[in-house]
């Protein structure tokens, strides 16, 4: 499997494949299927964009941590490419949004997928010019720079657009930033995991991949946990001391019944109640299974709230949701394992 | 060089900043102190003749003052950053902004504390906004946001306040070795007998570090409240949930330009360039753009989620804002904060700091104009157009605030004069 792997074009045929079956899967007749589709997209732009958006705002700090797992969370880019058009099989599922229908400008279907689809691909441009780019050399901070530029618009998009509108008058201007921030967050956790798989006997104290580095990650996580719990506190407190009622429904839907009601608070220490006191610590920064067990903390966090977000008012399909998204998990480990020979093999 | 005799450089260059001052820095000190005069004996017309003699009309009623207590709390934010968030993240061209940053937290929160009571009219009786136990059991009221702030500014004064200080101790030591007279006894008692010991410097070492990590999310928490002043309220423009971030990434902003404001003419002046070099100011210029940035961010997504939502009162705030009476302050702000900071991508821009100066000039002219447009333009077109009004400030308001500018420069003055301008200690670190 592995020196199937490693074959030229190999990779490029599997996400083809993957796209297709993808594509079979959602299309088909039955309810539920875009849900499905929506709520593996989300996680997986979340975690992509946040890998790479995690490498290149180590670059711009010229953070250390960086050099052991760069090409590892580079190698995510071209499932860009595949998510765009994931996107693009949600077209006939549009009609999910409240706003479907309707006359505007901004909410219109060929404009919504249209705009989503063009920061998608902007985003996988300015990856990919981010990943030629060499390590340390010159423009690499310029290109870094473009890339979370894109990032932060197409993640803002994604959470106006794809969730925010499901509600349709609800908004919190709020939104954009949390989603970008969440995906950094998450882009953390997954470097945290490949630092650890990559490099279980670290070498020397100083050597890329050592210890220093994943302590350097988990400060990382502890100081992101706190700014997610500042943003989600800013953005709850508003909308309860607020207390208009477009906008304390959102939160009213989710906590009035169950399962919802346990999954939101299984949000919150998924994303801050586990990760912050875990990595509260000097040595527990270090200890790889704490940190591995923070970090799939934070990223199931995220699966579970985007799964909230959606609950309430979109259908799934359990096993269409449950191809999409093993199907994505599968290419995510494969792109990475193969990024992983990349580095080893330049070694 | 040896490095002793780079050591003796380093003390002698930064504590010559303390000598008798020039011409130059006594016109300063009295322009300063006489806007300070003016603005004092404004402040003292207001209290006798009562809150009429304020531009403040029906409804209009937060002005220029919570205007200048919003910008001053956030011109107070980046001292915390540079001092303490850039310790923890080791970087070391803080030590170049550290102390004058520290300072300007202090001054900036002794000013911004002044306004809440300037704008009560009443100032006598400013202990009402304190909890504290009384006979008939009067409380303040704990769910308003304005009773969030005096814990909020108060906690952050103190901590502030220490952390200024306990930064200082190795330095007053210094001093208290190098100067004569009663300054030698003034820092004498200063430095609470600091000899250098080991023992000193390893628990001077967990402290310091303890300030930073304690300082740091405070930075957060105190803006984020003063945000919520008005993101708690129903009023179209104020009501939104980015307005916490917002408003923490506005004041960093603003602070990070008031620190190079006052930092490029003090090393000119006191000959510091060693000391303080491009290389750093690129640095903290990178810091302008990045939170410049933020706040463009912050302004697109208003006005975005203005017309997404089609909420007619929330268009019609912003369409006011940047249409109507106003909109020429509102374009400035967004010429001075988001077009303006974006040369700073230019490197050959980033280490000019004649350029960089202007520019932090621009951007605290446009940082004090978006808290104006934020408080008056909202307060002047808010739900019902019957009440619709507008504000125009009075001569007692202007100078007020313009005597607020005189105090916080005359502080920073006296500082720069009588306490050592750089830390001494950490420059010897890193030679």
């Amino acid at each position: 499997m592995k020196a199937f792997l490693e074959k030229k074009g190999v990779l490029a045929a599997l996400i083809a494949a993957a796209g297709a079956l993808l594509a079979i899967v959602t299309l088909e007749h039955g309810p539920g299927k875009g849900g499905s589709l929506l709520f593996s997209l989300l996680f997986f732009i979340a975690v992509v964009e946040g890998c790479i958006a995690a490498a290149a705002a180590g670059a711009m700090v010229n953070a250390r941590w960086v050099g052991s797992v760069r090409e590892e969370l580079l190698s995510v880019s071209p499932l860009l490419l595949l998510l765009s058009f994931l996107l693009l099989l949600l077209i006939p599922f549009l009609d999910i949004y409240p706003w479907a229908g309707t006359p505007g400008i901004w909410l219109r279907k060929d404009f919504f997928i249209g705009r989503n689809l063009a920061f998608l691909l902007l985003a996988y441009v300015a990856a990919r010019r981010f990943a030629a780019a060499p390590a340390d050399g010159e423009g690499t901070k310029s290109r870094a720079a473009w890339y979370l530029l894109v990032f932060v618009t197409s993640q803002s998009l994604a959470a106006f657009d794809l969730v925010m509108s499901l509600e349709y008058p609800w908004i919190s201007a709020l939104l954009g930033g949390y989603f970008f921030i969440e995906a950094l967050y998450g882009g953390f956790a997954v470097s945290a995991i490949l630092c650890l798989l990559l490099h279980q006997r670290p070498p020397a104290d100083s050597a890329p991949g050592s210890r220093s580095d994943l302590s350097d990650l988990s400060i990382l996580m502890f100081g992101f946990s706190l700014m997610w719990a500042g943003l989600f506190f800013a953005q709850f407190l508003t909308i309860w001391y607020g207390n208009l009622p477009e906008e304390v429904g959102f939160i009213a839907r989710r906590l009035s019944a169950s399962p919802l009601r346990e999954l939101c608070v299984a949000v919150l220490f998924l994303l801050f109640f586990i990760p912050f006191p875990a990595l509260l610590s000097t040595r527990a920064k270090s200890n790889p299974y704490v940190v591995s067990a923070v970090a799939v903390s934070i990223l199931s966090g995220i699966l579970v709230e985007r799964y909230v977000f959606l609950a309430p008012v979109v259908r799934f399909s359990p096993v269409a949701g449950a191809i999409d998204f093993a199907l994505l998990l599968l290419l995510f480990l494969a792109v990475v394992y193969k990024g992983s020979r990349g580095t080893a093999t330049k070694a | 060089m040896e490095n002793a005799e780079k050591y003796a450089k380093v003390d002698r260059d930064i504590l010559a900043a303390m000598e008798k001052p020039g011409r130059l820095y006594l016109a300063g000190l009295a322009v300063a102190a006489a806007l300070t005069v003016i603005g004092g004996i404004l402040w003292a017309h207001q209290i006798r003749t009562g809150l009429g003699v304020a531009g403040y009309t029906h409804p209009v009623n937060w002005a220029i003052y919570i205007t200048n207590f919003v910008f001053w709390v956030g011109i107070a934010h980046s001292g915390t950053l540079i001092s303490a968030v850039l310790f923890l993240f080791r970087a070391r061209y803080r030590t170049s902004f550290n102390r004058a940053a520290e300072a300007m937290t202090v001054f900036a929160l002794m000013v911004a504390g002044m306004f809440p009571l300037i704008h009560l009219g009443r100032s006598w009786v400013f202990y009402y906004l304190i909890p504290y136990p009384t006979q008939r059991q009067l409380w303040v009221n704990f769910r308003s946001p304005l009773i969030w702030d005096v814990f909020a500014v108060g906690t952050y004064f103190t901590v502030s306040v220490v952390f200024f200080y306990v930064g200082m101790l190795p330095d007053f030591a210094i001093a208290r070795r190098c100067k004569e007279g009663i300054r030698k006894k003034i820092y004498t008692v200063l430095s609470l007998g600091w000899k250098g010991t080991d023992r000193e410097w390893r628990h001077y070492g967990m402290l310091y570090l303890f300030l930073a990590a304690f300082a740091t999310p405070l930075v957060a928490s105190v803006h984020s409240v003063v945000s919520w002043d008005f993101a708690m309220s129903i009023v179209p423009g104020w009501h939104t949930t980015l307005f916490a971030p917002y408003f923490v990434a506005g004041a960093i902003f603003s602070g990070t330009a008031m620190v190079i404001t006052l930092v490029i003419p003090l090393r000119k002046a006191m000959h510091l360039h060693d000391y303080i070099t491009d290389d750093h100011f690129e640095s903290i210029a990178k810091i302008l753009l990045f939170t410049s940035l933020i706040v463009s961010y912050a302004y697109i997504v208003e006005f975005g989620m203005a017309s997404y939502g089609e909420n007619i009162f929330e268009m019609e705030a912003f369409r006011y804002r940047a249409l109507g009476e106003f909109r020429y302050l509102t374009w400035a702000m967004i010429f001075c904060n988001s077009l303006v900071p974006l040369t700073l991508f230019a490197r050959r821009l980033r280490r000019n700091t004649a350029y960089l100066l202007v520019v932090s000039l621009l951007v605290n002219v446009g940082m004090w104009l978006e808290r104006f447009v934020i408080i008056v333009t909202s307060l002047a077109h808010d739900f019902d157009p019957y009440v619709w009004g507008t504000y125009r400030p009075t001569y007692v308001e202007v100078g007020i605030s313009l005597g607020s500018f005189g105090l916080f420069f005359m502080l920073y003055l006296l500082f720069v004069k009588n306490l050592p301008v750089l830390s001494i200690t950490e420059i010897k670190e890193h030679l």
